[in-house]
């Protein structure tokens, strides 16, 4: 086993992780820091983010309306003073992309231009064409190449936290061209790993978005939060999956049923108006539209395609010019995939799983209760996003947290290194983990696919824990994966070589993801109540703040192989309480009835 | 939708027991949409678990997935079958790089060139983000942009013979990424990439084939930014024999 | 390298697999056809400073038929190398604006082809007239 020693540890080489990498390298160029991906860095998920990064900037808009823009759409689930530290550092961090080479799209006299989003009052969000998260990975990756202090371990698989005496000390991973094992002992490690996506049968995630960090923390006793949260983006490709940018609707798109209707003004979002208004219609909040699909569903208002119920998303008024200006993806997505020139066809959409808002629970700082772990990104819950996450809040959240849980892992890497006398004990942990891991290889492979679990996993996900759910099915789904988690434990690979075999590791990663999947389903059936992208049929249709003002904790129970054990935590309210969460002209209304502290959306 | 059968022929190599790769043969029933990568997914799920191939996104955006489809460098999520000969369809891993397993390469010498042009902005002075961003029209942002958008997808070097035949050579990719970077009002690192474009293994390696601009599926055009600095190292030789000039301000 | 090894595909024939390389290399292999005939020229110009004698007698040996094979076969090399560097030649320029929008490749292909075909032409009917 190689053997490598570290002040930081991050695992996950996407917006967060090059973030946190550069973030060390920056405090301290001889700090070492060991930057672990499963895949080559540009590989990140962060390469796919379309729409663009929230950064208040106008005159007229203030870190006020972004703080409750956020919290309200969060269905005020969020940690609120995280919230006010998050859009006061938005701006800042954007600023230091673009003096980082970032592309960000520019106003005719040369500064940065802004575009409306979903659920934003005042248009702040930053964009790059449409292809924001692309030239966001770039430009952090290229720009973490000038830190020669910065150590990188590309295509290593991580299989291990390695934790003892209550703190961190490190990881184990597999070398993934060689099949060798590697540790890297660190007093600090940083988990980016991005979301859990693909435990879902539709979703828009590359295919390495598989929860590994999240399930790595949660083994060693650490609280996933708020995993029921999982967000439908409503725009994206029927069968793919693939994801059509809100952007298209911040810049005037339409959706329209099969009667040609505007239905989401029947939802509490109209009404209707012919330019984009802000927090109206189309520029609603995902979960609320994703939701009004649902309904147009069974009310037999879609279009039936090859791939399911779809509903038109129209941007032909847009004009070719225009769409090739602002949204250039997205016009070669259509005609390349779908065969549509969206200036002269409407597109056909429908929701998708899309973002997991919940994820390693951790505070302020970045910090897990695990002292040594940190984590940002997708695979944390610092606590902005709340039970729904506003578009463009996620590709700011990477730039802000990567870097303060760099720095805090850091100043914990500084003050609490690890010892001479740690060494002996780590290097048994990291024997007895690399001993679980080649139980896949060790098994002989029997007549169990593993793409039959993978497959069987996501459609009842899909099922259970859909964008209405009901706690029956939500129940059936938490005794379905704990079969599959047994079939899983009994998966022999066929492949014997260790050299570069991915049916290895996809067995190991599917183990990740059941673990994941277990924590969302059984969140979800505790929560008896409905907010945010959490929406419940079964009785518990209201928001019920009394019990359940709280995030979910999920933690790994007595026996590792069984289900979670799922308990509450205390939300942080400070300066804005929990109001009526409205959009369209009831939100209008609400705001305008509101004291000036703005206790409304 | 109707429902056909394709016979996807894949290079395979197990570096543990074959001396050489050899061909194999999978049938697969395929819909009009489906990609090539989907049929790979297919022949991985169902009929031959141990093949390797890269993939993440699915939408031409991560550059995992490039290969030798009917031999040329293409993304497999974003060919489709039906447009494929019905009598089949040939996958190989990516031209002129080293086979790791099957459809795998060792991308390692694009990642060492890639580091080696200094691939970030190197500012003229110092500045904080309190000084705000630095201003940049939509036209001087045009100078750089169309370079700006290589996704590391690799389908460049593997259209390039030059590199195929020496494999020392910079390439189309890193130096389309150098000139994103000279290109960018923003840099000041035009003097510290030159020795680059000068190199026994820069520019001059290129014979103007141009098959990398036609592969390249984001329209970066890299043959143009090799051209260009064909020019451009012209210009810098001779200008520094003028007393007391510098090649660039 | 622990067991890995990696396989290194060789590189003869590269140029037989694929359409786009054996257009390549006939578009390349032009410039034998370039070069033949400019030396062809440079042994007339010879032949004329060489005196009246080796100059007809250089005229005639034009006329063989080898001859004029090979300067039939230079005209369509020469024309389709014309062509084909016109088709490159945008690889090689910097971007062009003309009235706020960039020149395309096929424009300046275009414009490229334009002049060669009139400066040729031009030139011919200049020929013509002073040999009348």
């Amino acid at each position: 086993m190689d053997q490598y020693q570290a002040d930081v540890v991050i695992v996950g080489a996407g917006g967060a992780g090059l973030r946190a990498a550069i973030a060390v390298a920056e405090r301290d160029p001889l700090a070492r820091i060991a930057l672990v991906s499963k895949v080559y860095p540009m590989r990140s998920h962060t390469v796919a983010a379309e729409g663009g990064a929230a950064g208040v900037v106008q005159a007229h808009d203030s870190l006020e309306h972004h703080f409750h823009d956020t919290v309200a759409g969060g269905d005020w689930l969020c940690e609120q003073d995280v919230v006010d530290y998050f859009v006061a550092h938005c701006t800042e961090e954007l600023v230091q992309l673009e003096h980082w080479g970032c592309p960000w799209s520019r106003k005719a006299d040369g500064h940065v231009n802004v575009r409306a989003f979903g659920g934003m009052k005042i248009e702040r969000t930053w964009f790059a064409a449409d292809r924001s998260g692309f030239h966001i990975l770039h430009t952090l990756f290229q720009t973490s190449l000038k830190h020669p202090s910065i150590r990188r371990f590309d295509e290593h698989f991580c299989v291990e936290l390695l934790a003892a005496e209550g703190s961190t000390r490190g990881v184990l991973t597999i070398d993934v061209a060689s099949g060798e094992f590697v540790l890297i002992e660190a007093p600090a490690v940083v988990m980016a790993t991005g979301g859990a996506g693909r435990v879902f049968r539709e979703n828009t995630n590359g295919g390495i978005v598989t929860g590994d960090g999240m399930a790595l923390a949660y083994r060693c006793g650490v609280p996933l939060r708020d995993m029921e949260f999982v967000q439908y983006h409503p725009t994206c490709m029927p069968g793919t999956g693939i994801l059509f940018t809100e952007a298209c609707r911040g810049e005037g798109g339409l959706l329209v049923n099969r009667d040609g209707y505007r239905y989401l003004q029947d939802y509490g979002l109209g009404p209707p108006s012919d330019a984009p208004r802000n927090k109206f219609m189309e520029l609603g909040p995902r979960d609320r539209l994703s939701q009004a699909f649902w309904h147009e569903q069974r009310k037999g208002r879609t279009f039936e395609g090859e791939h399911g119920s779809v509903v038109h998303l129209d941007l032909r008024h847009l004009g070719a010019a225009r769409l090739l200006e602002r949204l250039p993806q997205i016009y070669e997505l259509a005609r390349e995939f779908l065969g549509i020139d969206p200036a002269l066809t409407p597109i056909p959409v429908r929701p998708a799983v899309h973002y997991t808002m919940g994820g390693i629970l951790v505070d302020g700082r970045c910090a897990a209760p695990l002292p040594g772990l940190f984590a940002a990104g997708e695979c944390s819950s610092v606590g902005i996003h709340g039970a729904n996450r506003l578009g463009s809040n996620s590709l700011s959240e990477l730039c802000v947290f990567g870097r303060v849980a760099g720095e805090q892992a850091l100043e914990h890497a500084r003050s609490r290194p690890l010892l001479a006398a740690h060494a002996a004990g780590t290097r048994r942990q990291a024997q007895q983990a690399m001993e679980r891991a080649l139980l896949p290889l060790a098994r002989q492979p029997g007549r169990e696919r593993l793409s039959a679990i993978r497959t069987d996993m996501a459609v009842s996900m899909e099922r259970g824990c859909g964008i209405y759910r009901l706690g029956s099915e939500m129940q059936t789904t938490c005794d379905k994966l704990a079969t599959l988690v047994e079939r899983c434990d009994r998966l022999g690979v066929g492949q014997r070589s260790r050299l570069f075999n991915t049916e290895w590791l996809l067995a190991l990663e599917l183990g990740h993801q059941l673990d994941v999947a277990r924590a969302m389903a059984h969140s979800a059936l505790e929560r008896r109540e409905s907010r945010g992208a959490h929406q419940r049929l079964d009785g518990f249709e209201q928001r019920d703040d009394i019990n359940y003002l709280k995030h979910s904790l999920a933690t790994v129970g007595a026996d590792p192989a069984g289900p979670p054990r799922i308990s509450y935590g205390e939300v942080r309210i400070t300066h804005s309480p929990p109001g009526l969460r409205a959009y369209g002209a009831a939100g209008e209304a609400a705001a305008a009835a509101a004291a000036p502290s703005g206790a409304v959306a | 939708m109707s429902a056909r059968n394709i016979e996807m022929t894949v290079l395979r190599y197990r570096p543990e027991q074959d001396a050489e790769p050899y061909p194999q043969a999978f049938t697969v029933p395929f819909t009009d949409d489906m990609s090539v990568l989907q049929g790979l997914q297919y022949i991985k799920d169902e009929l031959d678990a141990s093949l390797a191939f890269r993939w993440s996104c699915r939408m031409a955006i991560c550059g995992s997935c490039g290969m030798m489809i009917d031999g040329v460098p293409k993304l497999a999520c974003k060919t489709f079958l039906r447009d494929c000969s019905p009598a089949g369809v040939r996958v190989e891993a990516l031209a002129h790089f080293p086979i790791e397993r099957d459809l795998v390469i060792v991308v390692d010498d694009f990642l060492a060139k890639l580091q080696s042009i200094t691939p970030y902005i190197v500012p003229r002075e110092a500045r904080s983000p309190a000084a705000g961003e630095y201003l940049q029209t939509p036209q001087q942002a045009a100078l750089f942009e169309q370079f700006s958008a290589c996704i590391n997808c690799l389908l460049c070097y593997a259209a390039c013979p030059q590199y195929g035949l020496n494999p020392r050579f910079l390439g189309p990719g890193a130096i389309a990424l150098l000139h994103r970077y000279n290109m960018d009002t923003r840099d000041a690192g035009q003097d510290q990439r030159m020795p680059l474009i000068h190199a026994e293994d820069g520019v001059f390696n290129c014979t103007a084939v141009g098959y990398c601009s036609k592969v390249c599926p984001k329209a970066v055009d890299p043959a143009n930014a090799v051209n260009l600095n064909k020019m451009e190292s012209a210009k810098d030789y001779f200008l520094r024999l003028l007393p007391g000039a510098r090649s660039r301000a | 390298m622990n067991g890995r090894r990696p396989y290194v595909r060789p590189m003869a024939g590269w140029w037989r697999r694929n359409p786009y390389f054996i257009e390549y290399m006939v578009h390349e292999a032009t410039a034998l056809f370039v070069g033949g005939y400019a030396l062809l020229l440079v042994a007339g110009l010879a032949c004329l400073a060489a005196g009246e004698a080796a100059w007809n007698a250089w005229l005639a040996w034009l006329a063989t038929p080898p001859c004029l094979a090979f300067s039939l076969l230079s005209l369509v090399a020469l024309v389709y190398h014309t062509i084909t560097w016109f088709l490159i030649m945008p690889r090689t320029l910097p971007p062009i604006q003309l009235g706020g929008r960039r020149l395309s490749a096929r424009a300046i292909t275009t414009t490229g082809l334009a002049i060669a075909t009139a400066s040729n032409l031009l030139l011919l009917l200049l020929v013509g007239w002073l040999s009348r």
